[in-house]
């Protein structure tokens, strides 16, 4: 053996180390959702199931089947309603003027735009959750309490300024000439933007509304304390539904995070081709 | 078809001035290149005439009408660019086509454009290409397509070859050549190479500083400099620029390169420099030659050992030391000369240019 092979070997034996060690949290949820409460809770811990059911998400879907543990306590198609609603607002309106922001930012001068971006992205640096008693008191006056409105501002404020940073970056790459030459070709300034400029930006875009759309989809600590009731919950705060004043259903709640998962899995796989940048190449002096 | 018209156009960025007070007319199917070193304000001109550059001053006219305020794209000129910005999420076909594709032209008038663009330029087997897939002199191409379909009123240029090798961007020049033959459109083209600006155009404007220096036919503006500028910068080697000192004694005047390098003035001469002390003298390196034996007693002579040789194939260039400057001759039909050879050169008198030593402009 080769010190080229060694190698190789090394770096993918690390590399499934690695994985499996990222992996095994969320395995052990997406298992514990297939388990019964008896196996979960036993005491030395099974490790391999003995027996896998659906139960869980039966009962959490469409209130149980006979004999189950009945009438399912989870409201969670209101909560997958709220999660659905406020997740894709607040990121279509974040992407949306974000993307006009990080525009506006790359391609025009005007006086403190330094500043003013700095100021943007320093908003970032406070912790979210330091603000969620201000925005509780806040709202509780103006009465946006629990309402899907005040959600969605929380999270288009959150995911603004990342959008901002991200798509000021991406129009930065596209050169100047590029929306010139659409100018002389005969497009107004807003066609030269929406047939040349946004296209060759659509993975900056992407991957700002796949970033935009999981902060807002897995977002706890502040949805906790602004929603109080089925009319805003949203799936994440609806994880603590399965937490009774002394047991906690452990394979109930997983269920709701195996539910919670697979959406936001899915949009990445989606839109993970547009992650990739470098779309710009060729147009312009190779 | 389109007569461009300048009038008293300026341009500052800030307290910068970048273009002064240019007035010009470019008439129907000229070939009109801007010449001068980079910042001189020849690429903000043209940027002013598509309307990408807002005007600080004067006036614009495209076909009699007063564009100052319109749009680019209301301009009717086509633009190709330096780095050719063709789109790179389309193809070849596409991107030829955008422009009537914007214009809601019908899709079979497109068609038959882009086919002639194409089969004008060579492109057939590019068609669907994507612009990363293509080499530089391809994409050069299809950045002219590009404008050529919308059968502009001006083609303006900038700088379109500065990104390609020698021996593509000499191949590239006699097509753009053949190009203006074949569409008889007016062009405005931008470059720094006076190579290209000297192949190329009907007219030339040398610019330096935001200002014209001179107007005028490529061999014009070669053989009638208005200053030492020009003088310099068109023709290489550059003209050799000598200081020199007018003696005027009992009518004969002579010309003072150095000690002991004094020249006869023409009679035609002795009426331009009679009033003149200090003055400078240009004279281009095919001008100098260096003789063997027939020497011609009207012209001007001297002798000089030589520096440096540097053949070229077709002619030699031989440097050469006066009054501490460097100094190039050219030398045809070469024979074999080595360093340090003492050479007699000779000076056709009616050849040498005359500047002002104060404002550096031609003695007429």
């Amino acid at each position: 053996m080769n010190k080229k092979q060694f190698q190789n070997i090394l770096i993918w034996t690390s590399a499934i180390l690695l994985i499996i060690l990222i992996m095994t949290p969320g395995l052990w949820v997406v298992l514990t959702a297939f388990r019964p409460q008896v196996d979960v809770m036993a005491k030395p811990p099974v490790w391999i199931p003995r027996n896998l059911s659906f139960n869980q998400f039966e009962t959490m879907l469409f209130g149980g089947s006979e004999g189950s543990m009945g009438r399912s306590p989870v409201p969670v198609l209101s909560y997958l309603y709220n999660s659905v609603v406020i997740s894709f607002t607040s990121t279509f309106v974040a992407v949306l003027v974000g993307t006009i922001g990080g525009y506006g930012f790359a391609r025009h001068n005007f006086k403190f735009k330094n500043g003013y971006f700095l100021m943007i992205m320093l908003t970032r640096t406070i912790p979210g959750i330091s603000l969620s008693l201000p925005i509780f008191i806040l709202f509780s006056r103006i009465g946006i309490i629990d309402t899907h409105f005040g959600i969605i501002v929380v999270f288009v404020a959150l995911n603004i300024p990342f959008t901002v940073w991200l798509t000021d970056g991406f129009f930065r790459q596209i050169p100047r000439a590029m929306s010139e030459v659409a100018m002389t070709d005969g497009c107004t300034k807003l066609q030269a933007f929406w047939h040349i400029e946004l296209p060759l930006s659509k993975s900056g875009i992407a991957s700002a509304g796949i970033f935009a759309f999981l902060i807002s989809w897995n977002e706890y600590a502040l949805v906790s304390n602004l929603a109080r009731s089925t009319d805003s919950k949203t799936l994440t705060v609806g994880l603590m539904d399965f937490t009774a004043q002394f047991t906690i259903n452990w394979p109930g709640m997983c269920a709701l995070a195996v539910f919670i998962i697979i959406p936001a899995l899915l949009l990445t796989f989606l839109v993970q081709k547009h992650l990739v940048s470098g779309l710009t190449f060729g147009g312009v002096k190779g | 078809m389109a007569q461009v018209e300048l009038k008293n156009l300026s341009k500052k960025y800030g307290k910068v001035t970048a273009v002064q007070n240019m007035d010009l007319i470019i008439p129907h199917n000229q070939f009109l290149v801007l010449v001068g070193p980079s910042g001189c304000g020849k690429s903000t001109t043209l940027r002013m005439i598509a309307g990408l550059e807002e005007i600080t001053g004067g006036e614009i006219f495209i076909n009699d009408e007063r564009v100052n305020d319109k749009d680019p794209k209301d301009r009717n000129v086509s633009m190709v660019f330096q780095n050719y910005a063709l789109y790179p999420h389309m193809s070849v076909e596409e991107n030829l086509g955008f422009s009537l594709k914007i214009a809601k032209v019908k899709s079979e008038e497109i068609e038959k454009r882009v086919n002639e663009a194409v089969s004008i330029l060579g492109l057939e087997d590019l068609r669907s290409r994507k612009p990363s897939q293509l080499s530089g002199g391809q994409r050069q191409r299809v950045a002219m397509g590009r404008a050529i379909v919308r059968r502009p009123d001006a083609f303006l240029f900038d700088e379109p070859l500065s990104n390609l090798d020698a021996k593509l961007r000499t191949q590239m020049r006699t097509e753009i050549k053949k190009l203006h033959q074949k569409l008889k459109t007016t062009i405005i083209y931008v470059t720094h190479d006076q190579v290209e600006a000297m192949t190329l155009a009907d007219r030339i404007i040398i610019m330096k500083d935001g200002y014209i220096e001179q107007i005028g036919s490529p061999i014009e503006v070669f053989s009638k400099p208005t200053n030492v500028f020009v003088a310099t910068f068109i023709g290489s080697p550059p003209m050799n620029i000598f200081s020199a000192e007018i003696i005027n004694s009992n009518n004969n005047i002579k010309i003072k390169l150095d000690d002991n390098l004094y020249f006869d003035c023409t009679e035609d001469q002795k009426n331009k420099l009679q009033n003149k002390k200090n003055i400078f003298l240009g004279i281009r390196a095919e001008d100098i030659m260096p003789v063997e034996n027939n020497i011609n007693t009207s012209f001007w002579s001297f002798k000089r050992n030589v520096d440096i040789v540097e053949p070229l194939g077709t002619e030699t260039q031989l440097f050469i030391t006066i009054n501490d400057k460097e100094i190039i001759s050219r030398m045809y039909n070469p024979y074999a000369v080595n360093v340090g050879d003492e050479l007699t050169f000779q000076v056709d008198p009616s050849k040498v240019h005359f500047f002002d030593k104060e404002t550096e402009k031609a003695i007429i």
